[in-house]
């Protein structure tokens, strides 16, 4: 140490010097995250303390109020009669998404991890629309779902008479969702297909000479061992699902009745086209607790199912 | 316990043939050790009998029973794989259940058969961990343990000593053959390792590229081996090679130097390679000047790299012995200890005249 060891130096500063290698060492790897930090800091802490302090004040854009009134806009929350319908919109929405998704994903992934021709090219086209702009998508399947649209054409050349997808009340969420999870079904395709590529060959050959069948090969050992992924994939899956917005937008407006107007469309309304900023901000909470609180179950339930590696 | 007969049998990989009409008749309770280089097909051999790999021809038969087609399930065999191949999510008593849970095996009987084949491995106090929680030589017993477990007809081992350190590796050797004194159950066991083969084998089968290059007791192979291959392969120095040819009932080497080996008066003119096993070399007034390169002693023997002309070669004694290197030593033969080999086929000459016309 220099303290210890004072010597004959050009500068006295260095004898003396706060500017230790341990120090330097700390502000360097300050330096190297402080790029994220920043980012961070200004993109996420920052607008989600204003989403809380708006929350506690009634802002109206037009008419260029903006007024204190505590925790009034949650007791709007907590009252508002069109609420648990939103929420149950939400619910279903997520519900469906997450299954679907996660079913159709793995069956995906089991079936291009077969030693076949052709497989890449399959897992090319199953992964292209996970990088199509989210809207540009959107938009061509509001065209072929309308009455007069494409799948509607393909069902009649078959003598069958297609709904209004988007305007069905039965039909709507389950278009919405089966839109959504083809869009996405292809990230989570790829998470598994690495997953499965992960489970030693040597394994599957032994559960053989063991005397598992194809199914319980599944169940007893590939499903056990891409268990970390499943969470993983269902974590990002449930919070993505329960912030649905373009697709709603474009596809249905939160139609037909309020049948598909999840949370962050609601939201969108009550904030966009209402003005009711400080009652969106409260709704934007809502929605930060609930995947929050979903999160920390999944996390916390890991234990029971998921296999631990370390 | 069965007998397994291995009849014909061919395989290929698309248009690449990797097992070439090989035929070995295994008997009852026999320990066998299919050994060769890397690539030699002897892995996918044990696979096929595993049926993990099908065949294109041939006949495979495991006790009386043809079984080209029957699952490995339903072989009645158990195999021990090279990485252990051990559930990582089930605990030890799991990996050991697994394979008689799927038989539907009454939950008792499951443990008692565990807990039976965990004593005889000694395993008992593992039962409860996970694999990753053991080291290899552990783990190595468990793919045992799993396999006992089955009491199965025929064991198959697949280069299991090959991820444990030299030192673990003598002692597993040692206690899979006590294990096949005390199950007697025939057993097939696959790998690179000479040594391996010739400490356990009631027989050994050598291969080289898909084909059969011999079949026999360690000590007759190591004693009689049929080829040049076959020869440099076993024994843990390498044999000597020299070649040259036979004139006037004599083996006179390429340098045109006069060996000591026995006279054939069969083999006149022909070239050949003759072979001596490191520790058939003797100390004779009546041998040859070799020149000594290097010496090494280990205390109850003493290693000699040493130059025939200009072939090279190892020799063993026991005991001990002083020559400096770039001295001159006279070495023999032991009476009968040297081999023959055609210079061109590799195959071994023995005493009888030569079968060509």
């Amino acid at each position: 140490m220099a303290q210890d060891h004072p010597l004959p130096s050009i500068s006295p500063d260095v004898r003396r010097s706060w500017w230790t290698p341990a120090r330097r060492d700390h502000f360097i790897g300050y330096l190297f995250i402080l790029p994220q930090i920043t980012g961070l800091v200004v993109f996420v802490l920052v607008p989600l303390a204003l989403m809380a302090w708006y929350s506690l004040n009634e802002w109206n854009v037009l008419a260029g109020t903006f007024s204190f009134v505590g925790l009034g806009n949650y007791e709007k929350l907590a009252t508002d009669p069109a609420l648990p319908g939103v929420l149950w919109a939400s619910a279903c929405f997520s519900v469906g998404l997450v299954l679907f998704n996660l079913s159709l994903a793995l069956l995906l992934a089991v079936l291009l991890n077969q030693k076949l021709a052709g497989t890449v090219v399959f897992r090319t086209i199953f992964f292209s629309p996970v990088v199509v702009s989210l809207v540009a998508w959107a938009i061509v399947w509001r065209f072929l779902l309308q009455q007069d649209g494409g799948i509607n054409a393909v069902l009649r050349m078959l003598s069958i008479d297609g709904p209004n997808w988007l305007r069905g009340p039965n039909t709507a969420m389950v278009s919405v969702i089966v839109v959504q999870v083809v869009k996405n079904v292809g990230l989570n395709m790829v998470l598994f297909l690495a997953a499965l590529q992960n489970v030693p060959q040597e394994l599957y050959e032994a559960a053989r000479v063991d005397g598992a069948s194809r199914w319980t090969q599944f169940f007893r050992i590939t499903v056990p061992l891409i268990s970390p992924t499943v969470l993983l994939t269902s974590i990002i899956t449930v919070a993505g699902s329960l912030q649905v917005f373009a697709q709603i937008a474009v596809l249905t407006e939160g139609g037909p009745g309020t049948s598909t107007t999840v949370l962050v469309y609601y939201l969108y309304q009550q904030a966009f086209q209402f003005h009711f900023f400080g009652y969106g901000a409260s709704l934007a909470m809502l929605l930060l607790l609930i995947v929050g609180a979903l999160t920390y179950l999944q996390w916390s339930l890991r234990k029971a199912w998921v296999y631990d590696n370390d | 316990m069965a007998s397994v007969s291995i009849a014909s049998v061919n395989k290929s990989f698309g248009s690449h043939p990797v097992i070439k009409d090989v035929s070995v008749e295994i008997a009852d309770g026999e320990f066998v050790i299919l050994v060769g280089p890397s690539g030699c097909g002897k892995s996918t051999l044990l696979r096929i009998i595993a049926g993990l790999e099908t065949i294109n021809s041939g006949t495979l038969a495991i006790g009386d029973r043809r079984v080209n087609d029957v699952e490995p399930k339903d072989r009645d065999i158990a195999m021990v794989f090279q990485n252990y191949a051990l559930y990582p999510h089930m605990t030890v008593a799991a990996n050991m259940a697994f394979s008689l849970v799927q038989r539907g095996v009454a939950k008792a009987e499951v443990e008692r058969h565990v807990h039976e084949a965990a004593a005889i491995l000694e395993i008992e106090p593992l039962l409860s961990r996970y694999p990753k929680q053991l080291s290899g030589g552990q783990r190595q017993r468990v793919a045992m343990g799993r396999a006992i477990v089955r009491n199965p007809k025929v064991f198959l081992f697949d280069e299991p000593l090959s991820n444990l350190d030299a030192k673990l590796r003598v002692q597993m050797r040692g206690e899979i053959k006590a294990l096949h004194h005390r199950l007697a159950t025939t057993m097939i066991y696959v790998t690179h390792d000479q040594i391996e083969a010739m400490t356990m084998a009631d027989r050994i089968v050598v291969l080289r590229d898909g084909k059969v290059e011999q079949i026999g007791s360690p000590l007759d192979l190591y004693d009689h081996p049929v080829n040049l291959f076959v020869a440099g392969f076993l024994g843990s120095n390498g044999m000597a090679f020299f070649r040259g040819n036979y004139r006037d009932g004599q083996f006179v080497s390429s340098d045109g130097l006069k060996l000591p080996f026995a006279t054939r008066g069969d083999l006149e003119g022909r070239d050949v390679v003759c072979g001596v096993r490191p520790d058939d070399f003797i100390l004779t007034d009546d041998g040859v000047d070799a020149t000594v390169d290097v010496l090494e002693p280990t205390g109850s023997e003493t290693q000699m790299l040493a130059r025939w002309g200009s072939q090279k070669f190892t020799s063993l004694f026991r005991g001990r012995l002083t020559a400096p290197p770039g001295s001159s030593v006279r070495l023999g033969i032991a009476p009968g200890r040297a081999h023959v080999f055609d210079a061109e086929s590799g195959l071994r000459l023995d005493g009888q005249p030569p079968c060509h016309a």
